[in-house]
C-alpha cells in the first residue's frame, strides 16, 4: 500500500494542480508538501520490508505489481533525494516563465511515474510505467514551447517510442522463453538448462537496444543533446537523472532480473553492448569537447558517462555491476549540480556558450566554487566521488580481462582526460577577467541552498562511501 | 598508530578555509595565519624526524578504494621536515613579497593545500595513496601559476594543467595495469613481488608511472611547463614549485625505481640518459636565459637530471648502489634548500627593481653584502664548490657512475655509454659554474649604465622578517656543507633503508684528491668557459654598452611545435569523426527507413485504390439516363396529383382566387419520384452501399448466431 500510495500521490496531486488555482507561494507549499511526503514514503518503504502488491492482472502471465527490492531500493532513493532539491530549484527557475502551472503540474507526475519505474516487480510494469514517463515527461521538454522545443520533444518522442517498440520484443520473447516477466535475482533462467539460447540473447539484444534508447547509447542517443532546450530543472533532474537513470535502470533489470547473466556472458549478446558502451564512451566525449553550448556539452558528457555505466553492468560480474552501481549514484549527484549551476548562468547571466561565462567565478563565487568542484569530480581527481567509480570500474575491467574491457579501460581513462579538457576550461574561463564587468541581479537563497547542500554531500561521499559500496556490493553479488 | 602524521597532513586543510576567509577582509592576516599554521606543522615535522628510531604509520582502510596509508621512516620523515622547513622560510618571506599583492586569501588558501598534499605523497605508503595526494597538488599548485593573472601566466597555467592532467591520467593506466599484475600497491608489497614478475611484465606499467611522476618532475620530454610555470608564479610559490614539487615526482621515481627496478639494466640506463638529457637541456638553456627566474628555473631542470641521473645509476649498481643512493637523497636535499634560497633571492631583486631581465637588474647587488653572502651560498652550492653541500651530493654521483663503468670495464664490457655520461656529467658541472657565474656577476659586479646610483641609495632590500628567512635558509645550507661527513652523510645514512641500499663498504672522504679532482675538473670548465660564454651572449648596443643577448631558442620549443600541434589534430580529427556519426541516424537512418516504409504504404494503398477503381469501372459501372425535362411519374403520382389538383382548383374557385393549372401537383410528384428513383439508383451502385449490406449481413449473421 505504501508503493501504490508513494506513486500515487505525486501523479494525483500533480494532475490535480491546475484544478485549485493557488497563487504561487501556495502553490509553492503544495510542491514542496507533495514532494516531501513521498519521499518520505519511499524513505519508509526503503527502510522497512515491503510485500509485493498486485495491482491488476492482465492474465495469470502477465501482472502489474510493485514491489522494492534492493536493487530497486538504490534508484529510488536516489531519485526520492534529488527531487526535493530539484523542486526547490524550479521554484526560482521558473519564477518568470509562463505556462508554469501546467510545468508543475507534469513535473510532480513525473516524479510518481519514476518511482513507478524503482518499484517494479515485473518487466511488463516496468515497461507500463516507462510508457509513462515518455509522455508525462513529454510536455516537460516541449515546455520552451518554440519551434526548436517542439521539435527537440517530438524528437524525444519518436526515438522513445521506436527503442520502446524494441523493448516489447524483448518482453515478448521474455514471456514466451520463460513464462513470466518477474524480476529474479540471476534472472529466470539460472540453473536451468536452455534450447533456445540462441534465440533469448537475440531478444536480449533487441531489448538492450530499446532501453539504450533512453539511456543513450550511441547510436540511439540524439535526443538527449536535443532535449537540453528545455528549461534546466528538467534537463537537470529528467536528463541528468531520472529519465536517462531509468533506462539504465532498466537495462540492469533486464541484463540481470529478467535474462540473468548466465545466459548472456561469452556471447554477443555480451559482446555487441560492451562495444557499443565502449564506443559511446568516447564518442560522448568528443562530441561535448567540440560542443560550445554548455547545456549541449553536460548533455553529451552524460551521454559518455551512462556509458560507463553500462560499461560496468555490461561486465556481467559482481564487481563490475557495483561500479555501474557506484558511478550510478555518484553521477547522478555531480551532475545534477552542473546542470543546476548552468541553469543559473543560463538566467541570471545569460551565459549559455562556454566563452560567455568569462569572469562569473568573481561575480557569482559560490557557483563557481561548486561548478569547479564538480567538474574536478566528473574528471576522476582524487579523492573525490568520480575518481572512486572509474577506480572500481577499471579494477572491474581487468579482473576480466579480455580485449573489450581493457579497450573499456583505455576509453575510460581517454575519457577522463578529454571531461578533464571540456570541464575545467569553463571552469578556469569563469575565473579569468572579463573584458567589462558583468550586471548580474543578486542570486536566490533557493539556488545557493540548493547548490550548496548537492556539493556538501558530493564532498562528504568523497570522505566517506564506504557504508554505500558495501550495500551496492551485496545488492550485486546478490543479483548475480 | 601515529596520529602525528595524520594530523601533520591534513592540518594544513583544515587551515586553509580560515585563512582564505581571512583574506577577504584583510590579506595580510591570511599570511599570518599560513605563516602560524606552517609553524605548527614544522614544529609536528621536526617532532616526527627527531623521534623516528623505527617506522610510525597510520592507516585508514577503505578511503578512496584501496585505503589511505601513511608510514614516516628515515628518508620520509626527513623529505617531511624539508617540505615543512622550506613551506615556512617562504610563508616568512611573503609578507614582504606580498605588500602590493592581490587575493592573498586564495593565495594561502591554496598554497596550505599543496602543503598538506605534498606531506601526503612523502608520507605515503602506497602508490594510490601518493596518487590521491599527488593529483591534489596538481591542481592546488596550478592556482600558483596563475596568481599574477597575466596573460603568460594564464598560457604558462594552461601548459602546467594539461600536462599534469595528462600525466595523471597515464600515471592512473600505470597504476591500475601494476595494481592487476601485482594485486598491492603498497610499496613493500612491490618490493616482494617484483622479482618474482620479472621485468617485462612491469615495464609498460613502470614507464606509464615514470610519465605521470616525470612529467611532475620536469624530466624531458615532458619538462615544457618548468621552464614557464616557475617564472611566471611569485617568487616564494616559484621556490616552492621548483624546490619540492619536482621532488615529488622524484620521489615517485625513486618508489617505482627501487622497488620494482631495483638491478635492472635496461631501467637504469634509461633514466641515465634522460637524466643526461635534461642535466645538459638544461644547463644550456639556462646559459642562454636573461630573465632570472627562467634561468633558475633550466637550472632546476638540469638538478633534477642529476638527481635522475643518480636514480639510474642505482638501478644499474643494484646490491652496490650505495655510493649513487646517497648521491641522489643529498642531490634531492641540496636542490631543495639551493633553490629555496635562490628563488627567494631573486623575489628579493624582482621585489626592489620590479623586473627579473638580466639587463635592467645587473648592478642591483653591488652594495648588499647580505644579498650577496646568501646567494653566493646557493650558487656556490649548485657549482659544487668544495665546501659547499653541492659538492658533497656531485661527488657521490660522480663516484656512482665512475664505479659503475669500472666495474663493466672489470667484467670485460664495453663501457662507452657510462664513460660518456661521466664526461656529459663533468662538462655540465662546469656549464652550471658557467650560468652561475654569469648570473653572481651580473647581479653582483656589474655596473648598471644608469640605474646604479639609485640601486645603490635603495635601503633594506629586505625586511627583517624576510632577512631571517633568507638568512637561516642560506645557514642551513652552509652548514650542511662544512663538514659533509657529518650532518649529510648521517641524513644520507637514515635514507637508506627507504631506497633499499645498503650502508657504503667504507665511509666516503670527500677531501680526498681523487674527489677533489673530479670537482675541480667541472670548475675549472666552468671558469674557462665563462669568457667565451659573455663574448657569445653580449653584444654592443647602441650606447655602446654591454647588454646580455636572449638567446633563448624559442624555435626549439616543443610544446608549440610538437605537443600543442599533436592535441589539436587529434581533437580535430576525433571531431571530424564522430560529428557525421552523431548525426546518422538522424539524417540517413531515419530518413532512409521512413521514406522507404512511406514508399511502400503508398503502393499498398494504391493497390488498394486499383481493387475499388476496377470495381466502379465493371460491376457497379452506374449507368446515367438522359434527363428527361419531362418527369415521368407513375400511376400513383398521375392519381395523387390529379387528385390534389381538382381539389386546388375546387377550393381556389370557392375563395374567388386564380386557378393554377391542371397538372401542377402531377407535376410535382412526378418530379419527387424521378428524383427519388435517381438516388436510389445511384446508390445502390456504390461500393460503400455493397459494404454496408455486407456488413448488415455479418451483423444480422452474427446476431442469428448468438440468439440461437
Amino acid at each position: 500500500m505504501t508503493l501504490l500510495l508513494a506513486i500515487a500521490l505525486p501523479v494525483a496531486l500533480g494532475a490535480l494542480l491546475p484544478v485549485f488555482r493557488l497563487k504561487t507561494g501556495n502553490r509553492n507549499l503544495y510542491l514542496m508538501l507533495a514532494t516531501l511526503l513521498t519521499s518520505a514514503l519511499c524513505a519508509y518503504a526503503i527502510a522497512v520490508d515491503i510485500p509485493a502488491l498486485r495491482l491488476i492482472s492482465l492474465n495469470n502471465k502477465l501482472t502489474i505489481t510493485l514491489r522494492l527490492d534492493e536493487q530497486g531500493k538504490i534508484f529510488c532513493a536516489l531519485v526520492a533525494f534529488l527531487w526535493p532539491f530539484a523542486m526547490l530549484y524550479a521554484f526560482n527557475y521558473m519564477k518568470d516563465e509562463h505556462k508554469q502551472t501546467s510545468f508543475f503540474s507534469f513535473f510532480l507526475m513525473s516524479y510518481g511515474v519514476t518511482l513507478g519505474i524503482a518499484m517494479s516487480a515485473n518487466l511488463l510494469t516496468l515497461y507500463v510505467f516507462y510508457e509513462v514517463l515518455t509522455l508525462t515527461t513529454l510536455p516537460l521538454v516541449m515546455h520552451g514551447g518554440s519551434q526548436k522545443s517542439i521539435r527537440a520533444g517530438l524528437k524525444y518522442l519518436y526515438y522513445s517510442l521506436g527503442g520502446s517498440a524494441f523493448a516489447f520484443i524483448g518482453l515478448a520473447y521474455l514471456v514466451y522463453f520463460g513464462g513470466q516477466t518477474t524480476f529474479v535475482p540471476g534472472g529466470l533462467f539460472k540453473g536451468i538448462s536452455l534450447m533456445h539460447t540462441q534465440q533469448l540473447r537475440l531478444g536480449y539484444l533487441l531489448c538492450f537496444l530499446g532501453f539504450s534508447v533512453k539511456a543513450s547509447v550511441f547510436p540511439l542517443h540524439g535526443w538527449l543533446p536535443t532535449a537540453a532546450v528545455a528549461p534546466t530543472p528538467v534537463t537537470a533532474l529528467l536528463h541528468a537523472v531520472a529519465v536517462v537513470k531509468s533506462g539504465v535502470f532498466a537495462i540492469i533489470r533486464v541484463t540481470y532480473y529478467s535474462f540473468g547473466a548466465s545466459v548472456l556472458a561469452g556471447s554477443y549478446a555480451q559482446y555487441i553492448p560492451l562495444a557499443l558502451t565502449t564506443f559511446t564512451i568516447v564518442f560522448g566525449c568528443t562530441m561535448a569537447l567540440k560542443e560550445k553550448h554548455l547545456k549541449r556539452r553536460l548533455a553529451y558528457s552524460t551521454v559518455s558517462n551512462l556509458s560507463y555505466i553500462l560499461f560496468g553492468a555490461m561486465l556481467l560480474s559482481a564487481q563490475g555491476l557495483t561500479a555501474g552501481l557506484m558511478h550510478l549514484i555518484f553521477h547522478a549527484l555531480m551532475k545534477i549540480v552542473l546542470f543546476l549551476a548552468v541553469g543559473v548562468y543560463n538566467k541570471r547571466a545569460n551565459a549559455y556558450y562556454v566563452d560567455q561565462v568569462r569572469g562569473l567565478g568573481t561575480t557569482l563565487p559560490l557557483l563557481g566554487v561548486v561548478f569547479t568542484l564538480s567538474s574536478l569530480a566528473m574528471t576522476g581527481i582524487p579523492p573525490l566521488i568520480g575518481f572512486i567509480s572509474k577506480w572500481a570500474l577499471a579494477e572491474a575491467a581487468l579482473l576480466i580481462g579480455g580485449p573489450l574491457p581493457l579497450m573499456g579501460v583505455v576509453a575510460l581513462l581517454i575519457s577522463a582526460l578529454l571531461t578533464g579538457i571540456y570541464l575545467m576550461v569553463p571552469a578556469v574561463t569563469m575565473y579569468t577577467r572579463p573584458s567589462q564587468g558583468n550586471q548580474l541581479t543578486p542570486v536566490e537563497a533557493g539556488f545557493k541552498v540548493t547548490l550548496a547542500t548537492l556539493s556538501l554531500v558530493v564532498l562528504a561521499l568523497s570522505a566517506y562511501s564506504i557504508p554505500l559500496i558495501d550495500y551496492l556490493a551485496r545488492t550485486a553479488a546478490q543479483a548475480m | 598508530m601515529n596520529w602525528m602524521l595524520p594530523v601533520m597532513v591534513f592540518l594544513p586543510f583544515a587551515a586553509a578555509l580560515p585563512a582564505f576567509l581571512l583574506g577577504r577582509r584583510k590579506g595580510a592576516a591570511s599570511l599570518q595565519l599560513m605563516i602560524g599554521a606552517n609553524l605548527l606543522v614544522f614544529a609536528l615535522a621536526l617532532a616526527l624526524f627527531l623521534n623516528t628510531k623505527g617506522t610510525a604509520s597510520f592507516a585508514i582502510p577503505g578511503f578512496v578504494g584501496l585505503g589511505l596509508n601513511l608510514t614516516a621512516d628515515g628518508f620520509r620523515s626527513l623529505y617531511a621536515l624539508v617540505a615543512a622547513f622550506m613551506w615556512l622560510m617562504t610563508s616568512l618571506f611573503s609578507p614582504q613579497y606580498f605588500e602590493h599583492g592581490h587575493a592573498l586569501g586564495r593565495y594561502s588558501l591554496f598554497s596550505l593545500f599543496t602543503l598538506g598534499a605534498t606531506l601526503g605523497v612523502f608520507l605515503s605508503d602506497d602508490l594510490l595513496t601518493a596518487f590521491v595526494f599527488f593529483e591534489i597538488l596538481s591542481f592546488t599548485s596550478y592556482v600558483w601559476v596563475i596568481h599574477e593573472q597575466t596573460p603568460q601566466a594564464m598560457r604558462a597555467g594552461q601548459t602546467y594543467l594539461a600536462i599534469a592532467i595528462l600525466g595523471g591520467m597515464t600515471m592512473l593506466m600505470g597504476l591500475m595495469m601494476l595494481y592487476q599484475r601485482v594485486g598491492s600497491l603498497r610499496f613493500e608489497a612491490l618490493a616482494q613481488a617484483a622479482p618474482t614478475l620479472g621485468h617485462d611484465t612491469l615495464m609498460l606499467p613502470g614507464l606509464l608511472i615514470l610519465a605521470g611522476f616525470g612529467a611532475k618532475a620536469g624530466m624531458y620530454p615532458l619538462h615544457v611547463w618548468l621552464p614557464k610555470a616557475h617564472p611566471v608564479a611569485p617568487a616564494p610559490a616559484s621556490a616552492l614549485l621548483s624546490g619540492i614539487l619536482t621532488k615529488v615526482g622524484v620521489y615517485g621515481i625513486l618508489v617505482i625505481s627501487t622497488r620494482l627496478f631495483f638491478d635492472d639494466t635496461v631501467w637504469g640506463t634509461l633514466l641515465l640518459v634522460l637524466g643526461l638529457v635534461n642535466m645538459v637541456l638544461g644547463a644550456v638553456l639556462a646559459l642562454f636565459s636573461i630573465d632570472l627566474k627562467r634561468t633558475l628555473a633550466c637550472s632546476s631542470m638540469s638538478q633534477i637530471g642529476f638527481i635522475l641521473f643518480g636514480v639510474g645509476c642505482q638501478a644499474l649498481l643494484g646490491e652496490h648502489n650505495a655510493l649513487a643512493a646517497q648521491g641522489t637523497v643529498l642531490h634531492m636535499l641540496n636542490h631543495s634548500l639551493i633553490k629555496l634560497v635562490l628563488f627567494m633571492a631573486a623575489g628579493v631583486v624582482y621585489l626592489n627593481t620590479h623586473s627579473l631581465n638580466l639587463n635592467e637588474i645587473r648592478g642591483y647587488g653591488r652594495r648588499k653584502p647580505g644579498l650577496m653572502l646568501i646567494f653566493l651560498t646557493g650558487a656556490a652550492s649548485i657549482s659544487a664548490l668544495p665546501f659547499f653541500s653541492g659538492y658533497a651530493s656531485k661527488t657521490l654521483l660522480h663516484e656512482a657512475i665512475v664505479e659503475y663503468f669500472v666495474h663493466l670495464l672489470d667484467l670485460g664490457h664495453s663501457a662507452l655509454l657510462y664513460q660518456a655520461a661521466e664526461w656529459l656529467f663533468v662538462i655540465t658541472g662546469g656549464l652550471t659554474f658557467c650560468y652561475m657565474i654569469k648570473l653572481f656577476v651580473a647581479i653582483f659586479v656589474e655596473r648598471h649604465p644608469s640605474r646604479q646610483t639609485s640601486y645603490d641609495r635603495m635601503g633594506r632590500s629586505m625586511s627583517p622578517l624576510s632577512a631571517t628567512a633568507l638568512g637561516l635558509s642560506a645557514l642551513v645550507l652552509f652548514a650542511l656543507g662544512l663538514h659533509p661527513e657529518g650532518w649529510l652523510t648521517s641524513l644520507a645514512t637514515r635514507s637508506l633503508p627507504f631506497l633499499h641500499a645498503h650502508e657504503p663498504a667504507h665511509a666516503v672522504h670527500f677531501l680526498a684528491w681523487v674527489n677533489l679532482s673530479g670537482g675541480l675538473k667541472s670548475l675549472l670548465l666552468g671558469v674557462l668557459l665563462y669568457p667565451l660564454a659573455r663574448k657569445w651572449l653580449m653584444v654592443r648596443d647602441e650606447g655602446g654598452q654591454l647588454v646580455y643577448v636572449n638567446r633563448w631558442p624559442a624555435w626549439l620549443d616543443l610544446e608549440d611545435r610538437l605537443y600543442r600541434p599533436l592535441v589539436s589534430f587529434l581533437v580535430r580529427t576525433g571531431t571530424l569523426l564522430c560529428t557525421p556519426l552523431d548525426l546518422i541516424m538522424d539524417r540517413f537512418v531515419f530518413p532512409a527507413v521512413s521514406n522507404s516504409l512511406t514508399f511502400i504504404s503508398r503502393v499498398l494503398e494504391s493497390l488498394v485504390d486499383g481493387v475499388s477503381l476496377l470495381l466502379m469501372r465493371t460491376m457497379l459501372k452506374p449507368r446515367y439516363e438522359k434527363a428527361t425535362l419531362v418527369p415521368h411519374g407513375n400511376r400513383l403520382t398521375y392519381a395523387l396529383g390529379r387528385t390534389a389538383d381538382v381539389l386546388t382548383g375546387l377550393i381556389r374557385r370557392f375563395f374567388g382566387m386564380q386557378p393554377r393549372g391542371p397538372y401542377h401537383y402531377v407535376r410535382l410528384y412526378a418530379l419527387i419520384w424521378d428524383t427519388a428513383q435517381d438516388t436510389m439508383r445511384r446508390i445502390l451502385r456504390t461500393l460503400s452501399f455493397g459494404l454496408i449490406l455486407f456488413a448488415l449481413g455479418l451483423v444480422a449473421l452474427l446476431a442469428l448466431l448468438l440468439l440461437r
